[in-house]
């Protein structure tokens, strides 16, 4: 049944795409995210549904749209730097076979992030992208938040879908997910015109939000709530009423915490209490491990190289009657940290290209917000909202991937495209309105805001 | 049943969001100012109160 139901929405969709091919677009990033092919059980499975969904995405957009407008940005020709420099060190990787395995789906993803921007010409399309991303993640967070609720979760136990360990199926990384696109669910609730704001968009939007904030709990992810903890502190700059969002909060955090199961208070305590605990300290033994190996290997030791390591993991407990030391020998333990996996895969100049990669994504889009802050014009309002939901979640997926070795994970990349899209799409605005500022210039005189500008075309 | 409903939901949502989208227009082209669909206009209630505090 649920394989002839998920058949029927591919091939509606797929048709759909006939009529305007964007549509395939979407259909790939809800095939990405999703996976429909592993959750269906005969039909899905026989084809290469993932390769078609791509071809038809990218065959719709070379031979029927319409590309005017559409040119490279910086942060593509970073990815595509990014993409070149992996391909050599898997090459040279101290496991090939391994590296082989991952370079399979990371170029894949990095390719898609450079095209997808390309798609994202129009402000209607910015906002179906972010609909369907989140809707599409949604599907796996509303399961999560509901078999928590009904008491299905703990750590390693919460089951999406299906049993499956890669990609947003991962707990840590669904905790993180889920976080990071809170903002970008508000911004939809708030400024969406395919499903505008009404009390029905807002009712969805909340409950998706309380799913999301269930999945940290279900999977039992310390990183979500850490990654929960500074999107409550990022929000208080967007706020109207700080202290009473802070004291409502505070109010929340108090009264949730009795109806916590203990397993989760138990291993959210191992925070603070890390040295005690055998995961934290294995990171910390393999971050180490990391940096001895970069001395040695500046430029990376190419996909999997963790599978190297040799760790020897002191942990301490004080039971009250004395501390006890345990000491653990392990190998191949992962990374369960981005930065670590790109420091150690990818060595110093693949850390820094992929740092600067994220950390221009956060800069451009607080100019996005800064320049459109002051414009009443209804497209500027909302480019603004976005860039600043678009930021806040990129922090918290920037914090999120100091636990989790998320580095490649095909969903950020898609977050990045979208940030990519917005940047664009505003400048885009933004340049014949500068050719119509030097044409009216009065010196001291403010700048026009964006919304309001006539096109130099139009004059 | 809850994969079920998790499934149902969302799924008919995106079938919702591209039916939408084969009807409008700025899909392909953006809208001129003056066409842009206005922001959420402030609720009635919200802005009766306003005017008598002031």
């Amino acid at each position: 049944m649920l394989d002839l139901f998920l058949t029927a929405f591919v091939g509606l969709i797929l048709l759909m795409g006939l009529r305007r091919p964007f549509v395939w677009v979407l259909a790939f990033l809800y095939v990405d995210i999703v996976a429909p092919q592993k959750i269906s059980y005969a039909l899905l499975t026989n084809v290469q549904l993932s390769l078609v969904v791509f071809m038809l995405a990218v065959v719709g957009w070379l031979f029927f749209d319409n590309k005017q407008g559409a040119r490279f940005s910086g942060r593509q020709f970073m990815m595509i730097l990014l993409l070149i420099y992996c391909y050599f060190t898997t090459q040279s990787a101290d496991f090939p076979v391994e590296a082989a395995d991952k370079w399979s789906w990371v170029w894949k993803s990095l390719v898609w992030a450079i095209f997808l921007p390309l798609a994202l010409r129009t402000q209607l399309r910015i906002e179906a992208a972010a609909l369907v991303m989140v809707l599409s993640a949604g599907a796996l967070i509303i399961d999560g938040g509901l078999k928590t609720m009904a008491g299905g979760g703990g750590y390693g136990a919460l089951k999406l879908f299906i049993n499956d360990n890669n990609g947003l199926y991962e707990g840590s990384t669904i905790s993180c997910v889920a976080i990071a696109i809170i903002p970008l669910a508000l911004w939809l609730a708030k400024d969406g015109t395919i499903f505008p704001a009404n009390s029905k968009t807002r009712i969805f939007a909340y409950a998706l939000i309380f799913a999301a904030l269930l999945i940290p709990i279900g999977t039992e992810a310390r990183t979500g709530l850490v990654c929960a903890a500074l999107l409550a502190v990022l929000m208080m700059r967007a706020v109207k009423y700080r202290w009473l969002y802070a004291g409502a909060l505070a109010l929340a955090a108090l009264l949730v915490q009795p109806l916590l199961p203990n397993s989760f208070s138990n291993r959210m305590g191992t925070i603070e209490n890390n040295k005690s605990d055998q995961s934290a300290a294995t990171r910390l033994a393999v971050w180490k491990w990391t940096l001895g190996y970069v001395a040695e290997h500046p430029f990376g030791g190419g996909f999997d190289a963790f599978r190297g390591n040799k760790l020897e993991i002191v942990t301490s407990d004080d039971d009250g009657f004395g501390s006890n030391s345990n000491k653990i020998v392990d190998s191949g333990r992962a990374y369960h940290s981005a930065y670590f996996e790109m420091l150690g895969e990818q060595g110093w100049p693949g850390l820094a290209l992929w740092l600067t990669l994220q950390i221009s994504g956060l800069i451009q889009l607080e100019g996005v917000r800064r320049r459109l802050r002051k414009s009443q014009a209804p497209s500027d309002r909302r480019y603004a909202d976005l860039a600043l939901a678009l930021q806040q979640g990129h922090f918290v997926y920037l914090l999120g991937a100091g636990f989790v070795g998320i580095a490649f994970q095909p969903f950020v990349y898609m977050l990045i495209a979208l940030q990519i899209a917005l940047v664009q799409q505003v400048r885009r605005k933004t340049a014949p309105v500068a050719v119509t500022e030097r044409r009216m210039q009065v010196p001291g005189s403010p700048d026009a805001p964006l919304g309001t500008a006539t096109p130099a075309t139009a004059n | 049943m809850i994969d079920y409903f998790a499934i149902a939901l969302t799924h008919g949502l995106l079938v919702l969001v591209c039916l939408r989208l084969l009807t409008r227009g700025d899909l392909d082209r953006d809208p001129a100012p003056e066409e842009e669909v206005p922001l959420e206009a402030e609720p009635e209630k919200k802005a009766k109160w306003r005017v008598r505090r002031a």
